[in-house]
């Protein structure tokens, strides 16, 4: 059994796609990490490009928690997250550019290297390009 | 379904537990050497900066703008003799330097002083020193030895703290205002860069990016006022509508104004024929049995060249003038997927065509710097044609028109552009005209997503 | 073949600049001696091969060897008709000795600029590496090129455990058609990978 840290994030409802405008809402827990060994945890919602081009990369919605002492990140207990989906850019499967949504989660451990989930979502209904 | 592979439907995520930037710059996603480390060189860089401009400023004020405020608030006024006057000179860097000098008597108290004066920069070491000598000339013009009989005097001040000092004439130099603007400019860009350096130190690229688009976002309210862009990253198009058309709504601008690109060949013509002056010179000396061999060498290819650019000019001047404009218009913008939409087109020229036609067109543009290229590639993801008419004739005065239906494709993928990455989308007019080369003309226009409203 | 619709391109950006594919060494050859040999030259060298054969690759491999080997590096890249060091050689603390500059793309400055970063290394005593299509002059330290041995390595590092959608055959093809451009070669794959994804779904004509 691994003792890596892992990040599980879950999408409500379906999960996979949404429509501009939309609700996305889940929730992320970190697996295999003590509560006291959480500096501080980020979550973005963001799209970025993949292809032949340099990536470009866009946060649309952006939460840090900082742990204290009065107030630690117990990083087992699930937290929830909710933003309203933008119009654009939508997801797109394209022949050198493609454009990809997702969730991803950035913990901070007190000690070590940083964490990082992601789950990819789909915004908008744009089929993918057939190869030319 | 575009899903990530990993991805289950039980939603578990897949995590990374090595160290991972997405926004690694030129070494993939792997920064090379210590993150902390070249931080804080990037903070030293620019704190050498700013106090480097702090130093300069310091340096001004206590050498220039603080004696000068001295003299102008704090000195005693009071009146002296000319005894005497001179130019003295130096030799400086780039050749003689001259101040005036002009021995005065003045009395403070019971005591009478005596020495060389004129501005307070006189006073520090070589300092007041000039190039012109007819400057200090004519400072010296000013003032006449004192005359027993005129009395003539002049005011003059003096530092009662050290009465040795004194000058006569007081003000600021207005170029030591302009001088501070170099220290100031050394100061904003540290500050601003140890600012920027400190306020991204440590972060991640998610949050880096989200406090730039916040602070982006807080100048567009703070600049206009009006909400943020409904659809980020689809362009605005605000130039496509702002020429209405005469038979339908909008009319499109071109992509590239024929006119514009004849102007600059015919620049490029003129610079490549610049040589035609030495051609002249050369073909002279054949004339006069005195050939320059090496001239008419050097000059051979250079005319070459020059006569193919002309050629070249001449060529695109007939196809512009020759093929007359191509206007189109549309009956509304942007445009959405799924919609209908009517275009006119209208095309001048007395021109025979084998064929014309208008296509929908969708193209993705990548631009990428890897090492030492930059490296753009456009390629045509869709095409879509709206008309084809073949084997026709536009006579002189009149022009080809004709209105036409279509529809986006449901599924299209809306406009979009980043900074490295574009998708764009245009009205192309094709051309095969008989005795002209093919033309090719577009005209850009805006595709929204499908749930965008568009204006009325 | 097989290729899964929802599969990243292996070929994108992504994964094929450089550092992000590691450094192919030939055998016998790894970065501590090519460090080593660097250190030994007094931190002066150059890297040097045609087009796309791996000379910005190569540099992000070595500096984490020459990091380790005790020396503090600063790396400065040029881009297209970039005459003039973006770096203020007097006055930039990065360049307080000991410090190694590696220049990538060191043939586009103009001469007097490669005059002046050679007297200013040599004075500051700060070790100079780098990359040029062919030799500017310096100690050589490594010349790349671009084989198929080396196309085939990295193509099956980055299909992974997937089965390419072309052959090996189509890989030296697009090498040579190339002229032995590896970047380019990788650019043709992105290509022919997106042509081979099974389609699915409704297609936008």
């Amino acid at each position: 059994m691994s003792t890596e840290p892992t990040v599980v994030i879950r999408l409500d409802g379906d999960g996979s796609v949404y429509r501009p405008g939309e609700t996305l809402s889940g929730q992320y827990r970190i697996k295999s990490l003590a509560p006291l060994e959480v500096k501080a945890i980020e979550v973005s919602v963001l799209w970025h490009s993949e292809g032949k081009g340099d990536e470009d990369m866009a946060v649309h919605e952006f939460w840090r928690h900082d742990a204290d002492e009065s107030h630690p990140i117990d990083p087992g207990q699930p937290e929830r997250f909710r933003t309203t989906l933008p119009n654009s850019p939508l997801s797109y499967e394209g022949q050198m550019i493609k454009l990809r949504w997702c969730v991803r989660v950035r913990v901070f451990p007190s000690r070590g290297k940083e964490v990082v989930g992601e789950r990819v979502f789909q915004l908008g209904n744009v089929p993918p390009l057939r190869g030319h | 379904m575009n899903l990530d592979a990993r991805d289950e439907r039980t939603a578990e995520s897949w995590a990374l537990a090595r160290s991972f930037r997405y926004y690694g710059k030129k070494r993939g996603n792997r920064r090379t050497g210590s993150p902390l480390l070249g931080s804080v060189g990037e903070a030293l860089f620019w704190a050498v900066l700013l106090l480097l401009g702090c130093g300069g400023a310091i340096v001004l004020l206590l050498n220039f703008v603080l004696p000068e405020w001295r003299v102008n608030h704090e000195f005693v006024p009071t009146t002296c003799k000319v005894l005497d006057k001179r130019i003295a000179e130096r030799q400086g860097e780039d050749g003689p330097l001259f101040r005036p000098e002009i021995k005065i008597e003045y009395e403070v108290g019971s005591e009478t002083y005596r020495g060389w004066h004129y501005d307070i920069h006189h006073h520090e070491i070589g300092g007041g020193y000039s190039g012109g000598r007819e400057n200090a000339q004519a400072v010296l013009n000013q003032f006449a030895r004192y005359d027993r009989a005129k009395e003539t005097r002049y005011p003059c001040w003096y530092d009662p703290g050290n009465p040795y000092v004194a000058v006569l004439v007081r003000g600021y130099r207005w170029w030591i205002w302009l001088a501070f603007t170099v220290p100031a400019s050394f100061v904003v860009i540290g500050a601003g860069g140890l600012l920027y350096t400190l306020w991204h130190w440590g972060k991640s690229a998610e949050h880096r990016a989200a406090m730039t688009q916040r602070a982006q976002e807080r100048d567009f309210f703070g600049a206009s006022g009006n909400d943020p862009c409904p659809y980020p990253f689809v362009p605005q198009g605000a130039d496509m509508t702002n020429s209405p058309g005469t038979r339908l709504k909008f009319r499109l601008p071109m992509a590239k104004s024929p006119g514009w690109a004849l102007l600059g060949t015919l620049a490029l013509c003129v610079i490549l024929n610049a040589v035609s002056v030495f051609a002249v010179i050369a073909i002279r000396r054949h004339l006069a049995d005195r050939p320059d061999w090496f001239l008419t060498l050097c000059i051979v290819p250079c005319v070459l060249i020059g006569l193919g650019a002309i050629g070249i000019f001449l060529r695109q001047l007939l196809v512009t003038a020759g093929i007359g404009p191509t206007l189109v218009e549309i009956s509304g913008h942007p445009l959405q997927p799924g919609r209908e939409y009517r275009l006119f087109l209208s095309q001048s020229g007395r021109l025979t065509i084998n064929s014309m036609s208008v296509w929908l067109v969708c193209a993705e543009t990548a631009t990428y710097r890897q090492g030492t290229n930059t490296r753009t590639e456009t390629q045509e993801v869709h095409r879509q044609e709206l008309f084809c008419r073949q084997q026709f004739q536009i006579e002189r005065g009149l022009r080809f028109e004709t209105e036409i239906e279509f529809r986006v494709p449901e599924g299209a993928m809306h406009s979009f552009k980043a900074d490295h990455n574009e998708i764009n989308w245009a009205v192309a007019v094709e051309g095969d005209v008989v005795g002209w080369p093919r033309y090719k003309r577009s005209f850009p226009v805006i595709v929204r997503p499908a749930n965008g409203e568009i204006d009325p | 073949m097989d290729v899964s619709l929802t599969s990243d391109n292996p070929f994108c950006t992504r994964w094929v600049r450089p550092g992000a594919i590691p450094f192919l060494f030939p055998p016998g050859e790894n970065a501590e001696k090519l460090a080593d040999r660097l250190r030994q030259a007094g931190w002066w060298g150059e890297i040097t091969g045609p087009h796309g054969s791996g000379k910005s690759a190569l540099l992000a491999a070595l500096t984490a060897a020459i990091e380790r080997a005790g020396q503090r590096t600063v790396l400065v890249v040029l881009h297209d008709a970039e005459r003039r060091l973006p770096v203020d050689l007097r006055n930039d603390p990065r360049l307080r000795p000991p410090v190694l500059l590696m220049v990538d793309g060191y043939e586009q400055l103009s001469r007097w600029q490669r005059l002046a970063l050679k007297r200013f290394c040599r004075r500051q005593g700060t070790g100079l590496l780098v990359t040029a299509h062919d030799s500017v002059g310096l100690p050589p330290l490594y010349r790349t090129v671009a084989t198929l041995d080396v196309a085939a390595q990295i193509v099956a590092q980055l299909m992974g455990d997937r089965r390419p959608p072309f052959t090996p055959e189509e890989v030296s093809q697009r090498l040579s058609r190339r002229n032995g451009n590896l970047r380019e070669m990788l650019f043709d794959l992105y290509d022919l990978f997106e042509q081979r994804r099974p389609s699915a779904g409704q297609n936008m004509t």
